[in-house]
Formats: structure tokens, C-alpha cells, sequence
């Protein structure tokens, strides 16, 4: 399977590429729950975020020649596109140390989360995600209809996301112990860094909404074509990193490690 | 003064206060709501107060001084042009926001110099009370800002550290923001607006950060360590929050630089054939633009602890102060590679200038600047040793520090072989190019010796560490840092700076500077502590912080000097429209000062960059003026 240029088949690309995540999502889930296997579920993690770099932010466009000289909108936007990346490769760090401290400060013990509901967000964040890559699709064959479609059903998605976490997951957390009373995470290391993963995550989700809202707006008023879209690619790129954090950290905090309840 | 009032940094000035109102007024309201005390009684208001107040700030600061406005042009769908008109002229291109990479190099260079000599004059303060054994001036009795003198001293202390840190970051983006779009080629660097946005984040940063003293100062050194950050008054929220501006200023500026060296060079530039100058800033903007987010990290992580209760490094609540050290340093030790890269590298850039010889070992110099960068991620528990880390760690990590010493040995080779048999022109950039060498050769040989596990047991927290990475920076930085002042000068004002005030200025520094660093090293092998305000009179430490203090103050005259000379020299230097060096390089081709938009036109690489005294050698071809301008590759 490659990278392809025709709709219909960019489009089923992306289907092709929601089923397998959906399938190893899946598969994480039940080898959780059934057997503690902390090293299949880095492999497991590890293959998905390869697949969404690969196929849903198109990494391998940075190798792509791009004709014309400096000042044309194909050279400009290859430069954009390689400070986005590093951008991304920069955040990264942040989203990795995070995981360090989760790493040191709670070992192989995970908090009493919501299994449920955890596993629910996940699937929204990444249907999300199947939705925006439809709608870039979309746009980059001109489809400016299709792509405000699809990017406001990435919106509405993101934003289930966001308020499941915070109104919800933050709220029944704090219910299992995870903070003494809401509003005052002040006890132990498994609130502190279930707030702090979930809290950093969570801004950048509201930044990728802002983002996107951004975009359909000046699609609404007609400033994308399919030539001239570096603007919606970015915003795309950004909300598949979004997914992409989230891979990493819903193992971290759900799935690996023993269940540990607070009194 | 009308014209400075309606330039944007007063409009950034005023709305940063604004800014600070509205945050400390919401805070203090939403308390007032919920029935919590909203006044403080040494600070007047809540610590969560002043936070948000300061955050606002410097986020005001930025959306009202205009180097956003085209983002959120953008962001409605108004198309803006690639390049604004400039109708600024003088001192006033430089407090209004401009788009042209040499205006932004030297407003980085202008803010770094506020920076150096504001955190010099602290040394100078807390050095003139180590004169001599016991409190003198900074005494319990004195009150300022709410502290004794002996807090007063740790304030200081602390905040000399990371002034000097931030104004040596803001320095280095200074220099290679002016140099290298020149070097290559290019009419600007890749993000035009990132980069005047990098520069304008540095100055709300460095007001926080300052503000800092008068919020109850802080005790814990630059390093701000919890437990101990986690108790200090408000000031240390004001330390993180100013470090945190500056650090995206570094992390936007360390990725346009990379950005624009991969996509904007002129015509056969290949990786092999571009200045060695580039090689440096890309390995140091890969540092800036990955770790510096741990030290930010690091810093969010102890501001929620103190104002959330989240207990990420309290051992009462089940966290880890080791762990704070762990995220802390994985910045903080490269960052003294983004110190020290761009330095060595204006060393190799000038050295065959000056010794009308090849560089020897081009490929090699080259490489070593990577390789520092990329082993300088594996080394930070050096600075844990003693901390009570695991023991197991501390081997690897002895090992990782001493492999440093390769490719820094391998400069060292180079720089000697370039000036062995050479005609060298003893100018004032050689001069303060030989005496980086020197002096970053003591910094550098003391290294390895630090590394060693049971040497630095002995020797942690104590002035010889203060010596020896005093020699560092100067030898990495302070040196090489007035070498490239020296050198680009002309470049940026058509005019040089006094040869003889130049000279008076390094022969002043450099003894002074040897005299300093040989002390701090010697009363620390003896037991000098560092970073305390007073000491026992029977160690016998008098003598040697008598000197200690003359040659800090004669390299306060030095640089003092330097500032008549620099300053001076804007209106009244000799002229200086060609190539006044004898430079090979393409900026140095066409007349000072540079013109609006750098080359006229294009240029092609026919040759090697550094083949001095080779005849009928060249580097550089200018495109004739009729051919149109074309890109890389």
C-alpha cells in the first residue's frame, strides 16, 4: 500500500487504515484487561503511531521535491511543513517527559480509572481523526463542501473528547480518591500526575479545536483550493498528533502496570 | 520621546502592566467569590494572583505589540504581504517589530547586552561582599524588598546565574540571527514573523524574570531545586515564569534556524561547502529546539506543586525531588553546549581569517559540533552525583561525560593547526578569538577531571566548579562573543570600532579573567562553598577574595570600556564600507552596511569556504546582474 493521489482511493486508504487501528485498539484493550503484558503493549502502541504518522499525517511529504522557485506556494509550503514537524518533534519532548515522570513517580502500578469511559474517549479521539483525514482528503481534491463537513465532525468529536475528560473523567477520578475534594488535587502522586498527563493533553486538544475552527471558517469564505491548502494540511497534521499523544498515554494511564485502589 | 511612546515596545510596555492588573484583579476576585483570602501581607496579593497577573502580562505584552497581528490576519483569512515596508529609520527600527532578521539580530544583541550587564552588576554587588570574611554591607540588620542582606545576596546570586544564562541564550540568537542569513545567501531567515516573535517573547521574559527581586527574591540558585523552590517566596514563581517566556523565545528561534539552513541556502552550498559558523548554529538550535521544553517542563511542574498542591517532587505526597533534577538538567547541561557550540564555531570561522591559512580539518570541525550536541543529551547526572541518585547510574554517565572531550579535543587540534605557520594579523577579533582559546582550553581540561565520580564528590558545590565553568563560558562564549562584535561591527554600521579601546579592553579582560578563575579554582580546592554569603576567616579564604574582587571589577572596567567603544562607535567610528578584514565570505563581498535586502544579487559556491592563501582560489560567485534570481539545490 502507498501513498496515492486519486480521491477514491485516498479515501478508502484512510478507511483501511481507521480498521486497522480500531482492530489494534482493540486488541490493546483485551490484552489488558485479560493478561499484564506491558512490553505487547508498547508494541502494540508503538505500531499504531506508526501508522497514523505514516498515513494520516503523511510524514513522507518532507521528502518530497518541491518544484518551483523559493517564492512559489509548493517550495513555501515544504518549508512550513518541515517547521511544523520539528514544532511537533519539540512538543514531543514535553509529552515524553511526562511520561518519564509518570514512569518514576508511579512505576508499574496504573490509578483507578474508568475503564469504560476511558476506552470510549479513545474511540472518539480516534474516529475523530478518522474524520479529519477524510476531510483533507477532501480539500486536497477541491472539495471544499466535503472538507467543512468532515472537519465539523472532527470538531463536535474533539470537543466530546475534551468535555469527557475534563467534565467526566476528571470529575468520577476525583470521586475514586485520585484527589482529596475537586478542585484541590492535593494528594498522592497518582492524582498529580493523572491531572498533569490528562491536563497537558487536553490544552492541546483545545488548541487543535481553535485550530480547526480556523480553518473551516476561512474555508467557509472560499481561501482554500486544492492547490493552496497549507493551512488546513497543518491543522490536520496538528490534530493526528493530538491522536498520536493520546496513543501513548492511554496505555500509560489505563492499561499497563497492576490496579491500585486509594482509600 | 513622542516617537519612542508610539513604538511598539512602550505599547507592549503598557499593556504588560494592563495585562498584569486584569490577571492579578480576576484571580483576586474569583477568591473574593469563594470566600478565600485575597490579600497577602508581606505581597499584597495571593501568589496565584501575581501568576496569572504575570502570565497575562507578558501575553498581552505580545498580542498588543504588533508581532502577532499578521497571525491573526491569517488566522480571518487576510492574505499579507511577505515583506512589510519599512518606514522606520535608526534607533526607531529597533523598538518597533520588524521582519528583517539583521534588525531582530541586534535586538537580541541589545537585550542580551541589558541582560549581561544587569546580572554582572549583581556579581559585582554580592563579589564586593565576599571581599572579606564576615557581613559587611549585606547584613542581617538592612531591609530591601523584604529580605536581609544575607537573602538579598541569594537573590542575587541566584538571579546573576540566570540573567547571564538568558542573556548568553539571547546573545547567541543575536549573532547567528544577524550572521547567518548572510552566510547564506538567503534574504531572510525561513519564519520572518516567528522570528520577530522570538525576539519580542525575550523581553516581557526578562522583565518577569527581573520582577522576580522585588516579589521577595528567591534562594535557590538558577538551578531552583524543590524542596527548596518549592517553599521560596513568590519570586521563584516569577523566576519560572520569566524562564519559561525566554525558553519558547529560544525554542521558536533554535527551529527557524534549522529550518531556514535546510531550505534557504544559495546555489552548491551543499552540507560540506557551508560556513563552519552554520555548522555550529544548526547544533546548537537542535538542542534549543528539543530540551529546552524539559527545563520548561521542569519549571510548570514545581509552579502547579506550589499553587495546585500537586505533589510532583514532595516526598510527603509520594513524589520525587530526584526526579525534578532528572528533567532539570536534560536541559540545563546541553544548554551549556547552546552556550559555548556557536562560540567555538566563531572561532573556527575567524581563526583563518586572521591566519591567512585553510581551516585544517574542515569535515572534521564540522562533524564535532554534532557530535558535541548529540552526546551532550546523555551526560546530564553528571550534576547528580552527589544527589543521591541511583549509584549504578553514576558510571555511564562519568563515561558519556569524558567521550565530550573528543570532539572538543578535535577543535582544539584543528585551532592549533590552523594557526601553526600562519601570518596571523593580531586585531582585536584575533585577540579575543586566541583568548577563547586559551581560556576555553582551562575551562575544558578541568571537565574531565570533574567527571571523574570520585573527584566531583569531592569537589560538588564548591568554587571550584564555579571556576571552571566561569572559564567555560567565557571561553565558549564571553570571548568569542566580543570577537564576533569586534568582527561584524562594520558589517551592521559601516563604521569599526577603536582598534585601541579594543585592545585596552582584552588586555584589561584576559589577565583579570585568569586571575579570577585560577582563585575561584584554588580557594575551592580548599573548601570554599559556593553560593553562600559569608565564610570562616580561619579557612584563610581573605586574601584570595580580596583578589578575587579587584579582577572581577577590572573586568566590570573592561567591559564598560567595551560599551564607550561599541556605543561610541555607531556615530563616530572610522569608516568602514569594504571588506576591512580580508574575508573570503559572501557578506563581506559586497559594501557595510548590509543593504535592506541582503545580496543585490544571488551568489553560487565555486569553492571551498576557507582556502586562504590558496591563489586563484574563490568561494563565492556573484550571479551577473542580469541573470534572474533563482533557488538552491
Amino acid at each position: 500500500m502507498t501513498h496515492t493521489h486519486d480521491k477514491s482511493s485516498a479515501l478508502r486508504q484512510g478507511v483501511l487504515i481507521f480498521v486497522y487501528l480500531t482492530v489494534l485498539t482493540i486488541l490493546e484493550y483485551f490484552v489488558a484487561v485479560t493478561f499484564n503484558a506491558t512490553s505487547i503493549l508498547v508494541v502494540v502502541a508503538v505500531i499504531k503511531a506508526a501508522l497514523v504518522m505514516y498515513y494520516y499525517m503523511h510524514i513522507y511529504k518532507l521528502n518530497e521535491e518541491n518544484e518551483g522557485d523559493e517564492n512559489s506556494y509548493a517550495y513555501k509550503t515544504g518549508t512550513n511543513r518541515l517547521g511544523l514537524w520539528f514544532f511537533l518533534l519539540s512538543d514531543a519532548f514535553v509529552f515524553a517527559g511526562l511520561l518519564v515522570m509518570r514512569l518514576n513517580l508511579l512505576g508499574f502500578t496504573r490509578p483507578p480509572l474508568n475503564q469504560t469511559l476511558g476506552f470510549a474517549v479513545t474511540a472518539v479521539l480516534l474516529f475523530s481523526s478518522f474524520f479529519m483525514n477524510r476531510g483533507e482528503t477532501a480539500m486536497a481534491h477541491g472539495d471544499t463542501k466535503g472538507f467543512m463537513n468532515n472537519v465539523l465532525i472532527t470538531f463536535v468529536m474533539g470537543l466530546g473528547f475534551l468535555l469527557g475528560v475534563v467534565m467526566v473523567e476528571w470529575r468520577i477520578a476525583a470521586e475514586e480518591g485520585l484527589i482529596a475534594s475537586f478542585g484541590n488535587p492535593a494528594t498522592g502522586p497518582m492524582g498529580a500526575v493523572f491531572y498533569m498527563m490528562t491536563g497537558m493533553h487536553a490544552f492541546h486538544v483545545l488548541t487543535g479545536l481553535i485550530f480547526l475552527f480556523v480553518v473551516w471558517n476561512n474555508a467557509r469564505k472560499g481561501v482554500y483550493s486544492a492547490e493552496k491548502h497549507w493551512g488546513v494540511e497543518a491543522a490536520a497534521v496538528y490534530w493526528h498528533f493530538v491522536d498520536l499523544v493520546w496513543i501513548f498515554f492511554y496505555p500509560a494511564l489505563y492499561l499497563i502496570g497492576t490496579l491500585v485502589h486509594l482509600d | 520621546m513622542k516617537k519612542f511612546l508610539s513604538s511598539s515596545l512602550a505599547r507592549g510596555l503598557v499593556w504588560q502592566v494592563i495585562g498584569t492588573i486584569v490577571g492579578i484583579g480576576l484571580i483576586t476576585g474569583i477568591r473574593a467569590a469563594m470566600g478565600l483570602p485575597t490579600t497577602d501581607s508581606v505581597f499584597f496579593f495571593t501568589e496565584p494572583a501575581w501568576v496569572l497577573g504575570a502570565f497575562l502580562g507578558g501575553l498581552f505584552f505580545l498580542s498588543a505589540n504588533g508581532s502577532v497581528s499578521d497571525w491573526f490576519k491569517w488566522a480571518r483569512g487576510i492574505d499579507t504581504p511577505e515583506h512589510h515596508e519599512e518606514h522606520y529609520k535608526g534607533w526607531e527600527k529597533f523598538v518597533n517589530v520588524s521582519l528583517d532578521h539583521k534588525v531582530i539580530g541586534v535586538q537580541y544583541t541589545m537585550l542580551s547586552l541589558i541582560l549581561i550587564c544587569v546580572g554582572g552588576l549583581f556579581a559585582l554587588i554580592f563579589r564586593t561582599e565576599l571581599a572579606a570574611s564576615e557581613l559587611q554591607f549585606l547584613t542581617l540588620d538592612m531591609k530591601l524588598f523584604n529580605q536581609n542582606g544575607p537573602q538579598l545576596f541569594n537573590t542575587m546570586m541566584s538571579l546573576h546565574g540566570m540573567l547571564m544564562i538568558q542573556g548568553i541564550l539571547l546573545g547567541v540568537a543575536g549573532i547567528i540571527n544577524y550572521v547567518v542569513p548572510l552566510l547564506l545567501g538567503a534574504q531572510d531567515m525561513a519564519f520572518p514573523r516567528m522570528n520577530a516573535f522570538s525576539f519580542w517573547l525575550g523581553v516581557p521574559g526578562s522583565i518577569i524574570l527581573l520582577s522576580s527581586i522585588v516579589l521577595g527574591g528567591f534562594d535557590t540558585g538558577w538551578t531552583g531545586y524543590p524542596p527548596l523552590s518549592a517553599r521560596a517566596p513568590v519570586g521563584v514563581q516569577m523566576f519560572f515564569l520569566g524562564v519559561f517566556f525566554l525558553g519558547w523565545s529560544s525554542i521558536l528561534g533554535g527551529l527557524n534556524v534549522v529550518v531556514t539552513v535546510v531550505r534557504v541556502r544559495a546555489r552548491s552550498m551543499n552540507a560540506f561547502r557551508m560556513p563552519i559558523f552554520v555548522w555550529a548554529s544548526v547544533a546548537t538550535s537542535i538542542i534549543t529546539m528539543t530540551a529546552t521544553q524539559l527545563i520548561g517542563l521542569s519549571f510548570q511542574l514545581v509552579m502547579f506543586q506550589r499553587l495546585l498542591g500537586m505533589g510532583f517532587f514532595d516526598p510527603a505526597k509520594g513524589g520525587n525531588p530526584v526526579l525534578y533534577q532528572h528533567l532539570f538538567w536534560f536541559y540545563s547541561h546541553p544548554a551549556v553546549y547552546v552556550f559555548v557550540l556557536p562560540g567555538l564555531g566563531v572561532i573556527s570561522e575567524l581563526l583563518p581569517v586572521f591566519a591567512r591559512k585553510p581551516l585544517f580539518g574542515y569535515r572534521w570541525i564540522a562533524m564535532s559540533s554534532l557530535g558535541i550536541a548529540l552526546v551532550g543529551f546523555v551526560v546530564w547526572a553528571h550534576h547528580m552525583f552527589a544527589s543521591g541518585m541511583n549509584e549504578y547510574l553514576r558510571v555511564p554517565f562519568m563515561y558519556s561525560t569524558l567521550l565530550v572531550g573528543v570532539p572538543t579535543g578535535v577543535k582544539f587540534f584543528s585551532w592549533v593547526a590552523t594557526i601553526w605557520k600562519g601570518k596571523i594579523d593580531f586585531h582585536t577579533p584575533m585577540l579575543f578569538v586566541l583568548g577563547a582559546i586559551v581560556v576555553f582550553l582551562l575551562g575544558g581540561i578541568t571537565g574531565p577531571v570533574l567527571a571523574a565520580i570520585s573527584v566531583d564528590l569531592h569537589l560538588t558545590d564548591t568554587y571550584f566548579i564555579v571556576g571552571h565553568f566561569h572559564d567555560t563560558i567565557f571561553g565558549g562564549f564571553v570571548f568569542p562573543f566580543f570577537a564576533a562584535l569586534y568582527y561584524w561591527f562594520p558589517k551592521a554600521t559601516g563604521r569599526r570600532m577603536s582598534e585601541t579601546l579594543g585592545k585596552i579592553h582584552f588586555w584589561i579582560m584576559t589577565p583579570s579573567f585568569l586571575v579570577l578563575q585560577f582563585g575561584m579554582m584554588r580557594i575551592g580546592l580548599l573548601g570554599m562553598r559556593r553560593r553562600i554569603v559569608d565564610y570562616d576567616p580561619a579557612m584563610g579564604f581573605d586574601s584570595t577574595h580580596l583578589v578575587l574582587t579587584i579582577a572581577g571589577y577590572l573586568i566590570g572596567i573592561s567591559v564598560a570600556i567595551f560599551l564607550y567603544n561599541f556605543f561610541n562607535s555607531m556615530k563616530n567610528g572610522e569608516k568602514a564600507e569594504g571588506n576591512i578584514w580580508n574575508s573570503r565570505s559572501p557578506e563581506w563581498q559586497v559594501p557595510s552596511p548590509m543593504p535592506m535586502h541582503n545580496y543585490d544579487q544571488p551568489f553560487e559556491v565555486v569553492g571551498e569556504p576557507y582556502d586562504y592563501g590558496l591563489p586563484g582560489s574563490k568561494y563565492v560567485e556573484f550571479a551577473a546582474a542580469t541573470t534572474p534570481a533563482k533557488s538552491k539545490h
